[in-house]
């Protein structure tokens, strides 16, 4: 994988993964899932959706599953939710096999799924919640107390007798939540959980989150296009395209990774042709910005490789005015890993049209 | 928490799936008295539908002859085919309804989800159901008897183990419907040519061709109008009859069942659980 090998280049791998690896060998993971791959269709109309995803997941940990659309998210979440079978590959959760003894799997995990309702509109929010307990195999008689602190938590008691209907978009997602953890499960999957949030409900979710995750023991699993949800509460991030990992590691050390490896410098000067093109040949070139007897470049490179990089400008008679360093953040990261992947990809492809 | 919810699971002694029974008949009963002027028209509606033909059609249906079947046979017969095509129709439509309006809700997944097992969840749906439609079919029944003012034998202990088999007949066509539409959602239009081939199987001439007894509701319907018309007790059915009426139960709702499970497994494979 594309950043695998570019870890293995800057020797970052060993340092960013060390956290997690060896939290690994402490627990057994909850969440199991080995050389998955999905395909839909058959034959010359099959369209591979999960091309080999391998992950495991500690208990009481927040992990969020981010990507850009058609990157297989959803077909990763609901694999492992037993909603698709996979093509290939082993899924278990809380030492089950998710697709041999799918009921069983189902007495550990709960979900909210994005675009969906999740719940009976026509039924109150406390209905919904007892429903929902249920229908997750407890007793909802036996736990008023927990059902009435989901209503407080997510700030519904006034609305609690009132059919979910006639509540907002953004409290018909606090029900769909609450409903969800109604279900009383190991681990929990919010598809897209701020979604349809005012700021103050986003905040609200994002510490009850850490709370399930860290009181109760609940390991969370969201997927989100908010990287500020993903950048708060998250301890871990897998980040897909193209239906692989590109990224599997903690939001510090996925920031670490790329953090002061770009830089703006600004010469004194116009870059000419031949000197564009010779710092191109010998390093990432992101952006070259010509203005007013200056030059401003983004280039990606280590901490060695920089003064290299003056040298070569001063060789091509530019001297360096001024540099700095770009801080990365995670919108920054993420769309710098599937960026990659997908100009891996494309690689790829050519090289296997060349031959 | 997580805990306590595998204590539950493991301490259940059936007490698990009384609750769940429970709590989809609560659930069932609270959208019927939340929206009772939808409920009220459903019933009015069977009955103007009833009360049109009973009146408009009096004349008509006294004349025509026993050889139509039993639906056109007489008054009675009337009342008997439309008392089991009212619970009929509920029993069929029910489960492909729920599952249609499940999959649009994004609840599908959610029952899908359950430890109890979907396959539990949907047979206490079905039980549920089944049972909303007999106090449905009982009531348009009382409503049927009134207008015409005729009187039938209405002996529980023979009426309602046929009812309940003849119903479990239909119910694996419903099976088999909730199945496709997980398939192929966008089925309503099928579906609702259904209700007039439950009429056709509710009126088949079965005396004049008895193999048509194999069908569901054939021989359901052919009873139970020998039992509220003419008084026959259960017992008085011969082996054959009973035999046919208990096969049929028991093949349709399995075969259904089956349809319905391979119906899931093709969803699951495609991807399509819910989409809709």
């Amino acid at each position: 994988m594309s950043l695998e090998s570019s870890m293995e280049r800057d020797g970052t791998s060993d340092r960013s993964r060390s956290s997690s690896n060896e939290t690994e060998q402490t627990t057994d993971p909850v969440v199991s899932v080995q050389g998955l791959r999905k395909e839909y269709g058959k034959g010359d109309d099959a369209v591979e959706a999960v091309t080999g995803v391998d992950l495991s997941i500690q208990p009481g940990s927040v992990v969020g599953l981010l990507g850009p659309n058609g990157a297989g998210k959803t077909t990763t979440i609901k694999s492992i939710l037993g909603l698709i079978y996979p093509s290939e590959g082993d899924i278990e959760v809380s030492d089950v096999n998710v697709h041999k003894n799918t009921t069983t799997a189902h007495e550990h995990m709960g979900a909210t799924l994005e675009g969906a309702r999740n719940t009976y509109w026509r039924l109150t929010v406390r209905e919904n919640l007892e429903i929902f307990s249920v229908i997750g195999g407890n007793d909802y008689r036996k736990r008023t107390e927990e059902i009435e602190s989901l209503i407080e938590q997510f700030g519904l008691a006034e609305k609690a007798d009132t059919v979910v209907r006639e509540l907002s978009r953004g409290q018909k997602q606090k029900v769909s939540l609450a409903c969800a953890l109604a279900r009383d499960t190991d681990v929990v999957f919010l598809d897209e959980p701020t979604l349809g949030l005012d700021v103050e409900s986003t905040r609200r979710l994002q510490r009850e989150i850490r709370r399930l995750a860290e009181d109760d023991g609940r390991t969370i699993i969201l997927s989100s296009h908010d990287m500020d949800v993903i950048r708060t509460v998250c301890d871990r991030a897998i980040i897909m395209n193209d239906g692989e990992i590109v990224a599997d590691d903690t939001v510090e050390s996925l920031i670490d990774l790329f953090d002061a490896k770009t830089y703006d410098v600004v010469v004194d000067g116009d870059l000419d042709e031949a000197a564009e093109q010779r710092l191109a040949s010998e390093f990432f070139l992101k952006n070259v910005d010509r203005r007013s007897g200056k030059t401003a470049l983004e280039v990606e490179t280590d901490g060695d490789e920089f003064y290299r990089l003056v040298d070569t400008l001063e060789e091509s008679g530019l001297s360096v005015e001024s540099f700095s360093e770009v801080e990365m953040d995670f919108d920054d990261v993420f769309l710098h890993l599937t960026d990659q992947a997908e100009e891996d990809e494309r690689r790829a492809q050519e090289v296997t049209a060349h031959e | 928490m997580s805990n306590a919810s595998v204590t539950d699971a493991e301490q259940d002694d059936g007490s698990g799936l009384l609750l769940l029974i429970w709590t989809i008949f609560r659930m069932n009963f609270l959208l019927m008295a939340r929206y009772k002027v939808n409920f009220a028209a459903q019933i009015v509606g069977m009955y103007l539908f009833f009360a049109v033909i009973f009146f408009g059609g009096r004349a008509a249906v006294q004349n025509v002859g026993g050889g139509m079947g039993a639906l056109g046979g007489t008054l009675d017969a009337l009342i008997v085919g439309w008392f089991l095509w009212t619970m009929a129709q509920s029993a069929y439509s029910s489960l492909s309804t729920e599952i249609t309006q499940e999959s649009r809700w994004g609840t599908l997944e959610q029952l899908f989800m359950s430890p109890h097992g979907f396959g539990t969840v949907l047979g206490v749906k079905v039980f549920v159901n089944m049972l909303l439609s007999m106090v449905i079919g009982s009531l348009m029944l009382a409503l049927m008897l009134l207008t015409t003012g005729r009187t039938l034998a209405l002996d529980f202990v023979s009426v309602f183990p046929i009812v309940v088999l003849t119903l479990l007949s239909v119910v694996g066509l419903g099976y088999v419907f909730a199945g496709l539409a997980l398939v192929y959602k966008q089925i309503s239009n099928v579906s609702q040519l259904m209700q007039f081939v439950l009429i056709g199987l509710i009126a088949a001439p079965v005396a004049e061709l008895p193999i048509l007894s194999v069908l569901p509701l054939v021989q359901g319907s052919e009873m139970l109008q020998a039992t509220m018309r003419e008084g026959v007790r259960l017992w008085e059915f011969s082996p054959l009859q009973l035999g046919t009426l208990v096969g049929t139960a028991v093949v349709y709702s399995v075969v259904g069942y089956l349809i319905f499970m391979l119906c899931l497994h093709v969803a699951r494979d495609r991807g399509v659980m819910g989409h809709y």
